[in-house]
């Protein structure tokens, strides 16, 4: 059920981008925060308290005003200070509402689109690690696994089996651009791995394929499932991280979060405050 | 083996605490001159090349550019720096001086207030004021890196009449003079650990685990559960009061069967066959929270079984994030490799300590100079091809370091010559001479009718069979006096000499120095005619030295430094320089103040061509598209030769003659 639902959703952002694929990704990105920014005013407009919301803006605006017009009186300053934090609460408790009612689809979001802006396809000729991790109680060194050659990659080294990760990697060289199934034979049966070799500037790109499991799936919607029997836990290739880059500056990583992640959320929230005003959205 | 050569030398305690405060931003990468020059100047520097191997495989036709080039202009014997050392002859050639004026007389100087080899080249010191906290030492100032050249060089002459060039790794110009112009520093750039190179080797061998080698660390590593855990150390964390020497741990997984493995450490991870490189990968040591320094490094897997053997390669300065100076503008070396990726930055990229102490054998140093040519060949495309106006100098290292490690296989009487192994690499010389003649083809190309073509090198080679130990010579001739005899070579930086009964004694690779009253620490000869006459006598007797063993004489001249230097700076020369004879040059423990027993003995190193000779055995050589008017062209004449042909008023100080 969980795939079913993760196609779904993917093919909405596959539609979202679509014309946009050849394009510098700063347009996707500019076009998905303001879907965004319009989807939060959509949340915020029916499902909060907008009198509510008005009201207690106001009440904060006057009592900052009393703070600046009573400052020589302490008792007033005070009294003041107290009821500006008073309505904050409100307007938090306000807020809370559409917060909640934001949070998983934001998190849907977010996971597709670090498919779109997290990673870099891999180059022609450019070297990567592919992984096989195993389910406990199969060690790699006993398993019966081969990597089928593909017109797109070059195998480079022979598989490298690391018993105490469970683990079986590969170093593999992009030949030819294009998304190319990974074929491997474990134990007599098959199974695939998608790789995406220097599509357009915007493409779609799946790290990790995982086992069936609800929260693997949720997480990792990229490509189906493996089997819930499968020997294989998951199936990793090593992609770069993607640049965002603003006119020659490359966005760092700010506290661990991703450029694609800042540029994302500051996008989102600035547009959200600049059309607030035209949908009559108290925020 | 212990002993220390020149590569060595710059392991001169700088300072983590400089690493971290140098250097300015500027982003712009153009070439400052704004002139169209309706002449351009095109000089390729290929150090070392020899005239002799040169007209010899020219004439058997291996070498048909060169020879095409020379039947257009001219080919001459270049005469090169008094002494033929690379820092020295391209000092020259920078400056049109010679080292009287720009200050540069060997590899290594000395203080003679300490009687202690200091790095000529270049100098760090580190900040003076900081603050501790706890065992925090915080820097209230930055470092300082100097270039210890004198004199301005000729790119900067160029700058004040706006023409533009772009200098490429030539040596002896780190850190880059002030300029605007494009220009990478070469030779003499360090590692991050602030020296000419320091290798990193992990083996579970224990015949491998010698203790002292020169230019690298060996790490005795145990292999448990197919896995390898090691520490790769980096330069000194000035930031804490103890200094320790930062690291970063690595994990190394073994395939049970297979000869492969994958490394990792910090975020990077990479597998690699047995007897395979792995490309660039970067570190970063971290030294405070805020504060880290860069660096790139390649592995190379030697071995996977029975014995496990890893090479790291010295840590290079990242050219994309430089903690020291490397170029200018600084954006010059982040535009680099933005398009190429990370490349070598080390002065000499080859690791021929490594080689020398079999960490390497011949092909995997060929390999690793393979690398190194490979990056700068497509460097090379990419300045020339942007070549338009001014001046564009490209420098090449690979002529250089093949001939001084390769050197065993050409010449028979060599000590270190190997049948077998010479069959296998007996060629890899004229190889480096037919890639070179190859790139001349790619320059030509580009040459017009208006563009002035240089082929050049700063000195020749010749075969170094017999090392001469010039402290024990003096010894031996009553100049040199011991503490304590039966300790002789025992001791390094003339730890056992008495000082008040030594007239004279040699650091570097061709200096002699008086030890003069009121100059050195502990002087005993007095300036005036006294130290005029032991200079005197002390060159003749070893020019007249003969080699019992082979009936030669080592020392072909002995130059009396006043004699054969002009300018501001004599008074720093050594007093003597030594030229020595073909075959011969100065032992490997001379530089270092060690006194071995032995006048000569055997060169059983794999350094086995050398050029710290008499300027007359290793002359270099210039090819150039025009007739050369000079009967005897010399290095320090190229530098008024190109301001001439920009039509640049040449500075008096300038020593040198156009050729043209």
């Amino acid at each position: 059920m969980m795939w079913i639902f993760n196609s779904v959703f993917g093919k909405i952002f596959d539609f979202i981008f679509f014309l946009f694929r050849s394009m510098n990704p700063w347009i996707g990105m500019i076009l998905i925060s303001v879907l965004t920014a319009l989807l939060m005013l959509f949340v915020f407009r029916f499902t909060s308290n907008q009198e509510g919301i008005k009201r207690v803006k106001n009440k904060i605006k006057a009592h900052l005003l009393e703070l600046r017009l009573f400052k020589d009186s302490m008792s007033l300053s005070f009294k003041a200070q107290g009821n500006i934090l008073r309505y904050n609460l409100r307007y938090i408790s306000y807020s809370t509402k559409p917060m909640l009612v934001m949070i998983i689809p934001l998190i849907l979001i977010l996971i597709q689109l670090n498919f779109w802006f997290g990673y870099e396809a891999l180059t022609p000729g450019q070297e990567t690690i592919l992984k096989v991790k195993l389910e406990e109680g199969h060690n790699p060194l006993d398993i019966d696994i081969s990597l089928e050659p593909s017109s797109g990659f070059d195998i480079q080294t022979p598989p490298l089996r690391i018993e105490e990760e469970r683990e079986i990697n590969w170093r593999l060289q992009a030949r030819e651009k294009g998304v190319h199934d990974l074929t491997f034979i474990v134990n007599g049966q098959k199974f695939t791995k998608k790789v995406s070799v220097a599509q357009r500037p915007l493409s779609k790109i799946s790290p990790l394929k995982v086992k069936r499991n609800f929260i693997n799936e949720l997480i990792n919607p990229g490509e189906s499932p493996f089997p819930g029997d499968s020997p294989i836990k998951a199936i990793e290739v090593k992609y770069q991280s993607k640049d965002m880059n603003l006119f020659g500056w490359s966005i760092p990583w700010l506290f661990g979060i991703p450029p694609w992640l800042v540029v994302y959320f500051a996008l989102s929230i600035i547009l959200g405050f600049v059309l607030k005003g035209i949908f009559k959205v108290q925020i | 083996m212990n002993h220390i050569d020149r590569r060595e030398f710059i392991k001169l305690s700088l300072a983590a605490g400089s690493l971290l405060t140098l250097g300015s931003s500027d982003l712009a990468t153009k070439a400052f001159g704004k002139r169209e020059t309706p002449q351009k100047v095109l000089i390729l520097g290929l150090d070392g090349i020899d005239p002799r191997l040169l007209q010899l495989w020219m004439k058997e036709g291996k070498l048909p550019n060169f020879q095409r080039l020379a039947r257009q202009g001219d080919f001459m014997p270049l005469r090169t720096s008094i002494p033929p050392q690379s820092p020295v002859a391209w000092s020259n050639f920078i400056t049109g001086m010679n080292p009287g004026g720009h200050a540069i007389f060997d590899f290594i100087h000395r203080d003679p207030s300490r009687y202690f080899p200091v790095f000529s080249a270049s100098e760090t010191t580190e900040t003076k004021k900081t603050v501790q906290i706890g065992n925090l030492v915080l820097p209230l100032s930055g470092g300082e890196v100097n270039n210890m050249r004198q004199g301005k060089a000729f790119w900067q002459i160029l700058e004040d009449y706006d023409i533009p060039a772009t200098i490429f790794k030539i040596p002896a110009n780190y850190p880059p003079v002030p300029t605007k112009q494009r220009t990478i520093s070469g030779m003499g750039t360090p590692d991050i650990l602030g020296s000419y190179g320091i290798f990193n080797y992990y083996t579970t061998e224990a015949k491998e685990l010698k203790e002292n080698i020169g230019g690298g660390r060996i790490h005795p590593v145990n292999v448990i559960g197919n896995r390898v855990e090691a520490k790769l150390l980096g330069p000194v964390n000035a930031f804490k009061k103890d200094r320790p020497e930062s690291a970063i741990e690595f994990k190394v997984f073994i395939d049970p069967v297979n000869p492969v493995v994958k490394i990792s450490f910090q975020d990077h991870e990479f597998i690699l066959k047995e007897r395979e490189w792995s490309s660039w990968k970067r570190i970063n040591f971290r030294m405070i929270p805020t504060q880290s320094v860069n660096g790139i490094c390649m592995f190379y897997l030697k071995q996977v079984r029975p014995n496990f053997k890893l090479y790291i390669s010295p840590i290079n300065i990242d050219p994309g994030r430089a903690v020291l100076p490397i170029s200018t503008p600084k954006g010059y070396s982040e535009e680099l490799e933005k398009r190429f990726g990370p490349f070598f930055t080390k002065g000499l990229p080859a690791d021929t300590k490594a080689l020398d102490n079999d960490v390497l054998d011949d092909g995997e140093f060929l390999e690793q100079d393979d690398l190194a040519l490979g990056e700068r060949l497509d460097m090379f495309d990419y300045e020339l091809a942007r070549f338009s106006s001014g001046l564009l100098f490209y420098y090449f290292s690979s002529t250089d370091q093949r001939q001084h490690m390769f050197w065993r296989h050409i010449d028979k009487e060599h000590p270190a010559y190997d049948p077998t192994l010479a069959k296998k690499y007996g060629n890899t010389i004229e190889n480096i001479y037919k890639e070179m003649d190859k790139l001349l083809a790619r320059a030509m190309e580009k040459v017009d009718k208006d563009t002035v073509f240089i082929v050049m090198s700063d000195h020749g080679f010749s075969s170094f069979r017999r090392a001469f130990n010039l402290n024990t010579w003096l010894k031996e001739s009553g100049y040199h006096t011991l503490i304590n005899p039966w300790k002789q070579g025992r001791e390094d930086l003339f730890m056992n000499t008495n000082w008040s009964r030594t007239k004279a004694y040699s650091f570097g690779l061709n200096s002699l120095y008086i030890n003069q009253k009121g100059r050195e620490a502990e002087g005993a000869v007095n300036l005036g005619s006294e130290k005029e006459a032991l200079v005197r006598e002390i060159a003749s007797k070893l020019e007249n030295f003969h080699d019992p063993k082979t009936g030669e004489r080592p020392v072909l001249r002995a130059y009396i430094a006043k004699d054969v230097y002009q300018g501001p700076y004599v008074d720093l020369a050594p007093d003597i320089i030594v030229g020595y004879n073909h075959g011969y040059r100065t032992s490997w423990a001379t530089p270092l103040g060690r006194i071995p027993k032995e006048i000569l003995e055997d060169n059983t190193e794999k350094w086995s061509g050398d050029h710290c000779m008499d300027p007359e055995v290793v002359p270099g050589i210039i090819l150039t598209n025009r007739k050369i008017k000079a009967k005897a062209p010399a290095l320090h004449d190229l530098t008024p030769t190109i301001l001439k042909i920009f039509g640049v008023e040449i500075p008096k100080k300038i020593k040198g003659k156009p050729i043209f």
